[in-house]
């Protein structure tokens, strides 16, 4: 943690680097934020950008094309597109951050005092962490969903499942490695309880690890979360969601392709913000 | 090797009983079996209870679940409860669909792929780089389903064509066969093909990076020589893991894109079986998912302990 506080330090001490020289440093980065940050107000404030209802049915002008009146078209029921995405962010970002936040808190935790402990509680969690890894990911959610039934709980509950494994062995080969250290070995030797050590020294040091993994997985998530709704498996409607959106527009596709087109153009954007943010954090982990 | 082997197929084995146990809990835990979707409305006591035992759901879960197990062991996978159908060629037939997808759809990714990463690699940081990357962001980013709806609608009204709506295998038409199959392995070719690209310009890039290859290049070698004889020769041992992560990847990019193209594959078999509370397909199709993934995985392993002596060594 010592760069980063380095980095904090020096960060306050001389505050006035200029935004184009930031930029121009890593430009990836910046073209990510700036992505991320439309997305983010867009699901802050959707009304200010979409004032009509998002569930609004008016079949007069069902299936129209893009207008001045209807930015994105309207679909099968009438209903603006537009306002469909835009209100649609909230839905689909909420999910797919709480779930991955469920995900990073159970996963996280365990594998760091799996690491940390090791033993047969090393030994079983690893067991159970390879049979969810023996699922390939979309297969392990559609099972899930598909079983439980199509509910937001259970929705969020697969997700954060299907990434629990990676967030296991992030934190646990941190704290496994962090285990060997001799500043553990001293805090020891001064009477620190192991639960103090964990929490205040390992997971300081793992804790990096599990950010930059929690931006890394974000993308592959809200693909999932898309591919569920789009299966019918996920959000239902008339919840303006990402990919329950696209499933409903499915059946025009030939006929209305404005509806299909705009949420999976959203998702895209969303996924891209994040990869160039992502890659850019995992960039510097690795110069640490 | 041998001892090896027998480790890691152990594990294998554990881990797809584990699985299976998981699998079939998660089956029986929710309410609304296929009984009682038979039944639908009608509640009648004699024909459940009859129904009931006719399937085995009258016996505790851990008796059903070892008679299950001890049939698999044998080869048999059961009757499917809506089709009256056996279980094994229906996830027989499904499978060859997904196959063939599966393997089509690696061999277009790694064709279009492999050069992509190794051009942005060779000419890194230059513009070409730049938007072979820019590409393969692009292409992460995507969602395979949709990349599929739009390759629809982009050929339906560039080209006027549209796939045949029903699937036909190509041991009856070939080039009916081809043709529907088309934009799913470009919708799903295209996004692995990006994974390719990234992955192999970051090994290219590293690869340069390495002492002996700037040894190699100080002392004079020819650029070209340097390029086949020593960054190809050690990219190619990581590209073997990667091609079997691929390959996972695509078998689940396959289950969403046969429901795009309604193609009879195990994705479609899966769906429609837990929509129909047909237990015995289901456990055996996400059976057979597990296993092909775990056979993957091992494949790779294995391969790369034959290719690189250093791992056996370690």
């Amino acid at each position: 943690m010592s760069g980063g506080a380095a980095q904090a330090v020096a960060a306050t001490a001389q505050p006035r680097i200029g935004l184009g020289r930031r930029v121009r440093r890593d430009p990836e980065l910046a073209i990510g934020v700036a992505l991320l940050a439309v997305v983010a107000v867009v699901a802050i404030a959707p009304g200010l950008f979409a004032p009509q209802s998002p569930l609004a049915v008016n079949v007069d002008q069902a299936l129209e094309g893009a207008s001045a009146a209807h930015l994105f078209g309207t679909d099968d029921v009438g209903r603006d597109v537009f306002a469909r995405v835009v209100h649609g962010a909230r839905v689909t970002l909420s999910i797919c951050a709480g779930a991955l936040m469920l995900s990073a808190l159970i996963g996280g935790s365990l594998g760091l005092v799996s690491g940390f402990i090791g033993g047969a509680v090393d030994m079983t969690l690893g067991r159970v962490v390879d049979v969810v890894l023996s699922f390939p990911p979309v297969v392990l959610g559609i099972m899930v969903t598909g079983i439980l039934g199509p509910k937001t709980a259970n929705l969020v509950f697969a997700l954060a499942t299907v990434y629990m494994p990676v967030f296991f062995r992030i934190a646990r080969s941190g704290a496994l490695a962090e285990a060997g250290q001799t500043y553990v070995e001293a805090a020891r030797s001064v009477g620190l309880s192991e639960g103090t050590i964990l929490y205040r020294h390992v997971l300081r040091n793992v804790l990096p690890l599990i950010l930059v993994q929690y931006v890394i997985l974000f993308p592959l998530v809200l693909q999932i979360e898309g591919a569920l709704g789009f299966l019918g498996l996920g959000v239902q409607p008339p919840t303006p969601d990402w990919g329950a959106i696209l499933q409903q527009s499915k059946d025009y596709i030939l006929l209305a392709p404005w509806m299909s087109a705009f949420p999976g153009l959203a998702i895209l954007w969303t996924a891209l913000g994040l990869m160039l943010v992502g890659r850019s954090l995992q960039r510097r982990l690795d110069r640490r | 090797m041998a001892r090896y082997l027998t480790q890691r197929l152990a594990a294998s084995v554990v881990t797809a009983l584990l699985a299976s146990v998981i699998v079939f809990t998660l089956v029986r835990s929710v309410p609304g079996d296929v009984v009682a979707q038979m039944l639908g409305q009608t509640s009648d006591p004699t024909a459940e209870r009859a129904l009931r035992e006719f399937f085995g759901l009258d016996l505790p879960g851990w008796r059903q679940y070892l008679a299950w197990l001890g049939n698999v062991v044998s080869g048999n996978l059961g009757m499917s409860w809506t089709r009256g159908q056996p279980v094994g060629p229906l996830i027989g037939g499904a499978l060859l669909v997904t196959l063939q997808l599966g393997f089509m759809t690696l061999v277009v990714a790694t064709a279009v792929g492999v050069p992509l990463g190794l051009v942005a690699g060779i000419y890194e940081g230059r513009l070409l780089d730049k938007a072979i990357q820019s590409f393969s962001l692009l292409g992460l980013a995507a969602p395979v389903f949709w990349v599929g709806l739009m390759l629809l609608v982009g050929v339906s009204s560039l080209a006027g064509w549209s796939p045949p709506l029903l699937y036909a295998p190509p041991t009856a038409s070939v080039a009916d066969n081809l043709a529907i199959l088309a934009l799913p392995i470009a919708s799903l070719g295209l996004l692995q093909a990006a994974a390719y690209a990234q992955f192999v310009r970051q090994s290219v890039v590293s690869a340069f990076h390495q002492d002996y290859v700037r040894t190699a290049i100080a002392k004079g070698v020819p650029l070209r020589l340097v390029f086949f004889k020593h960054v190809l020769r050690n990219i190619g041992i990581p590209l073997v893991t990667f091609m079997g992560l691929i390959l996972i990847q695509i078998l689940g990019g396959a289950v969403i894109i046969e429901s795009v193209f309604a193609l009879p594959g195990l994705g479609r078999l899966l769906l429609t079986s837990i929509e129909t509370r047909d237990y015995p397909v289901l456990q055996g199709a996400l059976l057979v998912v597990v296993v092909i993934a775990m056979a993957v995985n091992l494949g790779v392993d294995l391969l790369y302990r034959v290719i690189d002596p250093r791992v056996r060594l370690s």
